[in-house]
């Protein structure tokens, strides 16, 4: 038996595949996430209302999610409703944090895949035209920084966001700071759609080369999104069968109930299932379980990907295409939000604190995200986090194996191997410091 | 493009953290034509700092024995060592202060037999190299990062955040209670110590351009110490606070010492949890950007 160990880079936080090879065939091919912090052990003891502001310390990345997350657990809990405009102002700041991981994904993490590069800061050593290739990574990080700009215009501060709170957000977003915003973004937006135009096509050239999109089979998937304009402030998770139809549809406390969670020796992430079934979460789940973008441009590219590769389409470097296409969808439907009047009424409604138990459900990037507190004297008794990277372990694993397959025969190990193990988990765009927190 | 191959070379090594610390530097663009970033796992695949690295920024704390075997190696090959954000100056978040109890519970149900072993701290990394420069924040902010880089001396920063802020203090309103971190509606313009709020940001170092005081959340004290207290230990630095309070404001003493030596708040006054102990010495000024 011999085992192949790879070191991961370009994914959040740390982690490492480790493939067992006896015979020439690929006998297990384990995810493991190597890095572990332990904040379901120490925020217990905390304020409660403290939470919305710790919580986003679990991941710089993703920090946004968790803020919000947090914030809508504790209204379950003092059982508050926000007024409308503060959900519109979560909703703006969830798409800011879409913009910043889908084009951090595609441009920066995998982008370099498509052309043999290690790196889109070294995308010059590799192509002829080095004035062009700078500019590709400066392109990229003005797209990323509008995500930013918006999680500081709509949540106060650009990477551990402060303003939604319990009861609603500090404040609206004045119509000034609003138009220089709409601006800028318009200014963008055009890059966006050209820079994913390369995109989709070096993704082409690269399925030339190596002969496939990612031949896993079909999946369960989840999302907690709308069938149209997906609303990441979002309210109920749904599941989906292989073959398309729904499966399931229910709040975020009854997750227990249609989901299993498993721990393992080997990583200090939980797995997680449905009904023994593999599930995937992110951006191919949530638009195989969309009708429709709901916005002009987005709702073209979709097509375009359903009329090539049917829906559900479960080939997994898709993952990356749709995120391209989540990336301009968020673009579209910020352009419309920030045109409107978003400074109109009150944005927090007052509440009493209280002992019990509370859910707070958003969609992620990386799919659906459950902050579940039980607290007890004011103070935090336990915390989960369900956190959205745990539902694709299993289908990380599967793929995996599938890639090892294909490369390693009685002959040997195809070097490509190692390519294909960081293709696929950076197809699902794991995050290790949530996974393990 | 001529001058291209001497740019000069850092490397960023990610020990436990958030991450924050790299998505901030992301947000610095200006780097990418003044600087070659030859290794950064987030973004660059290489699996080992290279050798000829100028350069080395370490974010994240040594929580596990990975972590410090790979903070050894690199911290040998280059020039300068830069120690980035909260985690990697005092161990963070994740340090916990000085909450033994949790500590233990945590090690005890944490530990994976095949995987890099948990410490029963979370360490800052001068505890096993010598920094050359440290840069305080959670995260620090993207014109920060650039200083860093570019050289710290000419970086124009306030010495305490409330001079960045521009809240104004007013003598007048003198709050009797603290109202916690989040709660009611914060009045534009005006101090938040005024309005009840443990700020901290009258001896916190400035340079953070106020981002969070602004808006209208009080500083929890991030960035560390202003230069005034921080070769000090860190019950100087509270009783300046606790001096601030008295003079602006109502509150019991008593509501303020509690308010900041209460468990939670080691999770925020991230920098001072790792003096308390005495077990470390605080930081030369001159080292500290």
């Amino acid at each position: 038996m011999t085992t192949l160990r790879f070191p991961l880079s370009r994914i959040e936080g740390h982690a490492r595949v480790e493939m067992e090879v006896q015979d020439g065939k690929v006998v297990s091919a384990q995810f493991q996430a190597i890095e572990m912090r332990g904040f379901h052990y120490f925020v217990q003891g905390t304020p409660a209302e403290q939470m919305p502001v710790i919580v986003p310390r679990i991941c710089g990345v993703c920090s946004t999610a968790h803020h919000v997350a947090s914030v809508k657990a504790l209204e379950d809990l003092f059982e508050v409703k926000p007024p409308p405009l503060a959900c519109e102002i979560r909703e703006l700041l969830l798409l800011g944090q879409l913009i910043q991981n889908q084009a951090t994904s595609l441009f920066i993490f995998t982008m370099p895949d498509r052309v043999g590069a290690s790196s889109i800061f070294h995308m010059d050593e590799t192509e002829a035209n080095p004035e062009q290739q700078l500019s590709l990574a400066q392109r990229a990080l003005k797209i990323r920084q509008i995500g930013t700009k918006l999680i500081t215009l709509a949540g106060g501060q650009f990477i551990h966001p402060i303003k939604a709170v319990i009861g609603g957000v500090t404040s609206g977003i004045k119509r000034e700071p609003a138009q220089e915003m709409l601006e800028e973004i318009k200014t963008v937006f055009p890059i966006v759609c050209t820079l994913f135009d390369e995109y989709w096509a070096m993704s082409l050239a690269m399925k030339e080369r190596i002969g496939t999109w990612g031949d896993d089979q079909p999946a369960f998937y989840i999302a907690s999104t709308r069938r149209s304009l997906p609303r990441f402030n979002s309210q109920d998770i749904r599941v989906m069968g292989p073959n398309g139809t729904e499966r399931a549809s229910f709040p975020p406390h009854l997750f227990r109930t249609y989901l299993d969670y498993t721990e393992t020796e080997y990583s200090y992430a939980a797995q997680s299932s449905y009904q023994g079934g593999i599930l995937r979460a992110n951006s191919l789940a949530r638009i195989n379980l969309a009708n429709s973008m709901g916005t002009p441009i987005a709702d073209a590219y979709m097509d375009e990907l359903s009329s090539t590769f049917g829906k559900p389409a479960h080939p997994i470097l898709l993952f990356d295409l749709c995120r391209g296409i989540e990336l301009v969808y968020a673009f579209e439907r910020v352009i419309e939000m920030l045109d409107k009047d978003l400074d109109y009424e009150d944005t927090a409604v007052p509440y009493t604190p209280k002992d019990g138990e509370g859910y707070g459900l958003v969609e992620a990037p990386r799919g659906p995200l459950i902050h579940h507190y039980t607290v007890k004297d004011g103070l935090i008794e336990n915390a989960e986090f369900i956190i959205p990277t745990t539902h694709n372990m299993l289908a990380i694993e599967r793929a995996l194996k599938v890639a090892g397959d294909r490369y390693v025969s009685p002959e040997g190990i195809n070097l490509e191997l190692e390519k294909a193990v960081g293709r696929v988990v950076r197809a699902f765009d794991p995050c290790i410091a949530c996974a393990t927190q | 493009m001529a001058t291209k191959p001497s740019l000069p070379r850092f490397a960023v090594l990610q020990l436990s953290g958030c991450a924050g610390c790299e998505v901030s530097l992301l947000n610095a663009t200006e780097w990418v034509e003044k600087y070659k970033l030859v290794y950064m796992p987030l973004v660059v695949s290489t699996h080992s700092v290279p050798e000829n690295t100028e350069i080395l920024l370490v974010s994240g704390g040594v929580r596990n024995d990975e972590d410090a075997w790979n903070l050894r190696r690199a911290a040998k090959i280059v020039d300068r060592v830069v120690a980035v954000g909260t985690c990697a100056i005092s161990g963070g978040v994740s340090n916990l202060g000085d909450r033994d109890d949790v500590r233990q519970m945590f090690l005890a149900q944490s530990n994976r037999h095949h995987l890099p072993h948990l410490l029963p701290k979370s360490h800052p990394i001068d505890a096993f190299v010598d920094v050359d420069l440290y840069l305080p924040g959670c995260p620090p902010t993207p014109e920060l990062f650039m200083a860093s880089l570019t050289g710290p001396e000419d970086y124009n920063a306030s010495t305490i955040v409330c001079q960045e802020c521009g809240r104004k203090k007013l003598k007048d309103m003198r709050p009797k209670h603290l109202l916690g971190f989040q709660q009611g509606e914060v009045l534009p313009d005006i101090c938040l110590i005024n309005q009840g709020y443990l700020c901290v940001g009258s001896s916190t170092r400035g340079g953070c351009r106020a981002i969070c005081t602004r808006p209208g959340h009080p500083c929890v004290g991030c960035r560390g110490p202003s230069d005034a207290y921080i070769e000090k230990e860190s019950q100087v630095w509270f009783d300046r606070v606790q001096k601030v309070f008295e003079n602006m404001t109502d509150i019991p003493p008593e509501e303020i010492n509690q308010a900041l030596h209460s468990p939670q708040l080691s999770l925020f006054l991230f920098q001072f949890t790792d003096y308390m102990g005495g077990d470390r010495r605080p930081r030369s000024k001159e080292k500290v950007l």
